[in-house]
């Protein structure tokens, strides 16, 4: 309890040395956090809504947010509704494959406790158990302002430096894979090799190793680059 | 005219022995019909009455009476109107037969139903996964089938009441819906 309350002040950091050592990563900060490109994975009813948050109507670009058509140029993805477990898959791996930093923001009610689908079957309930959510705009559906005032919160956090749950699941993927595997089943691989990339990014955690993972090494199928050619052969032209 | 076609269609369906026909209205028809002569009389319907459009095919588990229900609604487009051929089958071992030689959109209908209830159909030409292609377990549209028993196996909740959204109250937003409001399961009788 007393650790809990501690935990709260909030620690103001004295800048020593040169005042314009943070400068730079200030102004880095600012310029990502105004031009941000989402990945929007329309899964659900909840991407009706983006149309007119994007267009003339609402306008999010004027905020600097625009849409992106591959994970690997976006820096938000956007889930949009109910995530069923099939579509769960495909997620995991589309934001398995966006480069890092990466923002995921669950939109409805749907991302927070499975909303009107609570009690279907084929539906996962809470997204944050398998991929870090840096935000959620809870709503059935939330209105283009909704989403807009909670986008422009994102761009807050990611100008003060506080969004990087990204790096929660390099830190914690044994966490992560755990609920994965719970619910696609032990073999469960994909094509990203997360503890590789965790350890380039020097974001090894102690939740990074653990159970869940020695099971996926036990298993795994090593990943295998693909064949690069350059000026391989033409068919040879019939005579 | 769809008076007359309604009068020529009663008459029709008079051929085959021991079917109910209820009329609905001019343009629909029910017709109760022993399991063993539904393929005679969708043959009757779509040979001599025009009924050439299988729309759908639906099923309904009467888990009471140990019976499925299978309907097979038939559209005619020369005189716009629609027979729905019910019929029951014992739950137990769950088969029927296909339809798919006189209706091919059958094997759709019929690989759907047989994902989701179980039936077997002899004949159809696919019974392979449709939709759920990654689910292993039991058929979830049948009654047995106890979802959030399942659901509370294999999934987790989020909490009702976090730090967060007392936050959120506290400046005024948030709606909170506890579970046993929300919830006909949990409700208090």
């Amino acid at each position: 309890m007393v650790m809990s309350r501690l935990q709260k002040i909030p620690v103001v950091e004295e800048k020593k040395g040169n005042p314009l050592a943070r400068v730079f990563d200030d102004l880095v900060r600012f310029c990502r956090s105004r031009s941000l490109f989402i990945l929007h994975y329309c899964t659900g009813c909840g991407a009706i809504e983006l149309p007119p948050a994007m267009t003339s109507r609402f306008d999010m670009e004027r905020l600097g947010i625009q849409p992106m058509v591959s994970p690997r140029q976006a820096d938000i993805l956007l889930i949009t509704g109910y995530v069923s477990i099939k579509t769960l898959k495909r997620v995991i791996l589309t934001y398995e494959q966006m480069g890092s930093p990466k923002y995921v923001v669950g939109i409805c009610s749907c991302t927070v406790n499975g909303g009107m689908y609570w009690q279907s079957y084929a539906t996962a309930k809470k997204l944050d158990e398998y991929m870090p959510v840096d935000l959620y705009i809870a709503g059935c559906m939330p209105r283009p302002e909704a989403v807009i005032s909670g986008l422009q919160k994102l761009m807050d956090r990611i100008k003060n430096g506080e969004a990087d749950s990204w790096q929660d699941y390099y830190r914690n993927y044994d966490y992560y894979l755990g609920n994965q595997q719970k619910l696609f089943g032990e073999d469960w691989q994909t094509p990203t090799d997360i503890i590789t990339e965790a350890k380039h990014y020097e974001l090894m955690g102690e939740g990074t190793l653990g159970q869940h993972t020695r099971l996926l090494e036990q298993h795994q199928q090593p990943l295998e680059a693909l064949e690069m050619r350059l000026g391989h052969k033409l068919k040879e032209p019939v005579e | 005219m769809s008076q007359q076609v309604a009068h020529w269609l009663d008459n029709l369906l008079k051929e085959i022995e021991g079917i109910e026909v209820r009329r609905k209205s001019s343009r629909r028809v029910r017709v109760d019909v022993p399991a063993d002569a539904l393929p005679a009389l969708l043959e009757l319907l779509q040979g001599r009455a025009g009924y050439i459009h299988l729309s759908a095919i639906s099923c309904v588990d009467w888990i009471d009476d140990g019976e499925f229900e299978l309907v097979y609604h038939v559209w005619s487009y020369e005189s716009h109107s629609l027979v729905s051929a019910h019929i029951r089958i014992a739950r137990e071992p769950g088969v029927y037969l296909s339809v798919y030689d006189l209706y091919q959109p059958a094997a759709f209908f019929e690989r759907d139903i047989h994902e989701m209830y179980g039936i077997h159909f002899e004949g159809s030409p696919n019974m392979e996964k449709f939709i759920l292609t990654e689910w292993d377990g039991p058929p979830p549209m049948r009654k047995e089938f106890d979802s959030e028993a399942y659901i509370n196996e294999h999934l987790s909740w989020q909490e009702y009441n976090p730090e967060w959204l007392q936050e959120l109250v506290a400046e005024g937003g948030g709606v909170i819906i506890p579970p046993e409001e929300q919830r006909f399961s949990q409700k208090k009788k």
